[in-house]
């Protein structure tokens, strides 16, 4: 996919991005100065309810999320003198998504190569040639309540589901997403695209 | 068996409608709503949008499933012992050397900070403290005016520049259109207030920008008239909770009236 349009990163953080909202000169000396332990209370603890909240989409389970955290965790800190800068939130969610999937694959190793999944990654390909001028308004999916919302999405296939999660939930930009999920940002975008579809698409036809 | 749609001579007709609305428009309507775009495919898939309807039609589904998403899924948050239990698994595995030094400790603390907010470090109780307020966001204002450009999401649109707070902010600034007042909207950005981010949206006035950023607040003073720092001048003013701050190197009337207007205005999304 050929598409380059996206706005230039600026975003304080970014080693790229002009040094504008950073103040502090020197936050990359004061990394360096900090043991292993203060790196993990800066760069992991912020973003624990974030952690959770993904590893639960991923597992569908509160309990299973909390160990995939705690995990996660333990990962990230044995892996916290390798952190090179950069976005740690979506250094996080990589480490905790790739925890969840492990995890998946020992615990339920029906859940994580279902066929919905190959059929996701062969759409992924396919092309939006439905362009549907008979779909119902977009407002009819406005009195969905919350159950359903979350059925719905908890039933998107993996690949999809994580991204919606990853920018519709948690807010994260595409190029953060694409960090976490560690795909380019060209399949972002059409996961992205895709999954808003799917979901719009069973909340208009499913009526419980 | 051969002799169905799928002849080498008949066109499906899928593929003809296609050419409408291709995938490429299609990813670019979600990544324009997402604020993705840089300025100039930002307009022509604005525009786009308005000539083929299919598009517009996206655009709406999208931005009803998203609401739909806001208001119906409020993000949890973690278990309350699983941080603990984080921390204490973690100080388990390897123990840094003794008792930090200060200097550790301090960095550390400054650290936290930085991450946390994603940009400044100064710890401010910002409703106590409206001076310091001030010269923070004139630091901002002034870093702003050096960066390639000043805003995060550049859009004279009021509809593009409010959805893009969502998720980056807790609450989405009042977006107010003043076009015709000769204040031109042309985007917004994050700024951080004592490790609390806030909206700031961004004005033009001839050649002079105006950052206005909306502090949560609710002990700030009701209105204050134009003050001045570092060459520039500042307008505050506080309306529901919410503090504003109106910084530009406009005349201090061009600054009050575009308060005036801002507060009277009903052009709000």
């Amino acid at each position: 996919m050929s598409i380059t349009p996206l706005r230039p990163r600026i975003a304080p953080n970014s080693p790229d991005g002009p040094p504008v909202r950073l103040v502090t000169p020197g936050v990359q000396e004061s990394i360096g100065m900090l043991d292993d332990s203060a790196r993990f209370r800066a760069l992991v603890l912020p973003y624990i309810d974030e952690a959770y909240r993904l590893a639960r989409w991923l597992t569908a389970n509160g309990t299973d999320a909390e160990d995939v955290v705690q995990d996660a965790s333990l990962r990230a800190f044995r892996g916290i003198r390798n952190y090179a800068g950069g976005n740690p939130r979506a250094w996080l969610l990589s480490i905790v998504r790739n925890t969840a999937y492990s995890w998946l694959r020992k615990n339920r190793p029906a859940a994580i190569v279902s066929v919905d999944d190959l059929e996701a990654v062969e759409l992924e390909r396919a092309t939006f040639d439905e362009s549907r001028d008979d779909t119902p308004e977009a407002s009819l999916i406005a009195r969905v309540d919350a159950e359903r919302l979350r059925k719905a999405i908890a039933d998107l296939p993996a690949p999809f589901r994580e991204t919606l999660v990853l920018r519709d939930i948690e807010g994260l930009d595409y190029r953060e997403i694409a960090e976490a999920t560690e795909v380019p940002i060209g399949t972002v975008m059409s996961r992205l695209a895709r999954a808003r579809r799917r979901l719009t698409e069973t909340l208009m036809t499913t009526r419980q | 068996m051969g002799q169905r749609g799928d002849h080498p001579f008949v066109i499906p007709e899928k593929k003809m409608s296609r050419s409408k609305s291709d995938d490429n428009s299609v990813l670019l309507v979600h990544a324009h709503l997402d604020g993705e775009l840089d300025p100039a495919n930002a307009l022509s898939i604005a525009q786009q949008m308005r000539q083929e309807p299919a598009l517009a039609a996206e655009a709406e589904r999208v931005k009803e499933l998203q609401k739909l998403i806001h208001e119906r899924l409020p993000r949890e948050a973690a278990p309350p012992g699983l941080r603990a239990r984080i921390e204490s698994s973690v100080s388990g595995t390897r123990r840094g050397p003794g008792n930090p030094s200060w200097r550790t400790l301090a960095a550390s603390v400054a650290l936290a900070a930085v991450i946390a907010s994603g940009s400044t470090w100064f710890v401010v109780d910002f409703r106590h403290q409206p001076a310091q307020v001030a010269e923070l966001l004139v630091s901002s204002h002034i870093r702003s005016l050096m960066a390639p450009q000043p805003v995060d999401v550049l859009s004279s649109d009021r509809h593009t520049v409010k959805p893009w707070f969502n998720g980056r902010i807790s609450k989405s600034p009042r977006v107010i259109d003043l076009t015709k007042d000769d204040f031109r909207l042309i985007g917004g950005r994050v700024d951080v207030v004592g490790s609390v981010p806030v909206s700031t949206l961004v004005y033009r006035r001839t050649k002079h920008l105006i950052s206005l950023t909306a502090v949560p607040a609710e002990d700030a003073p009701a209105f204050s008239g134009p003050q001045n720092i570092d060459g520039y001048n500042i307008v505050r003013w506080t309306e529901n909770g919410v503090s504003y701050w109106a910084i530009s190197d406009v005349e201090p009337k061009d600054l009050e009236l575009f308060a005036q207007l801002f507060r009277t205005s009903q052009n709000e999304l």
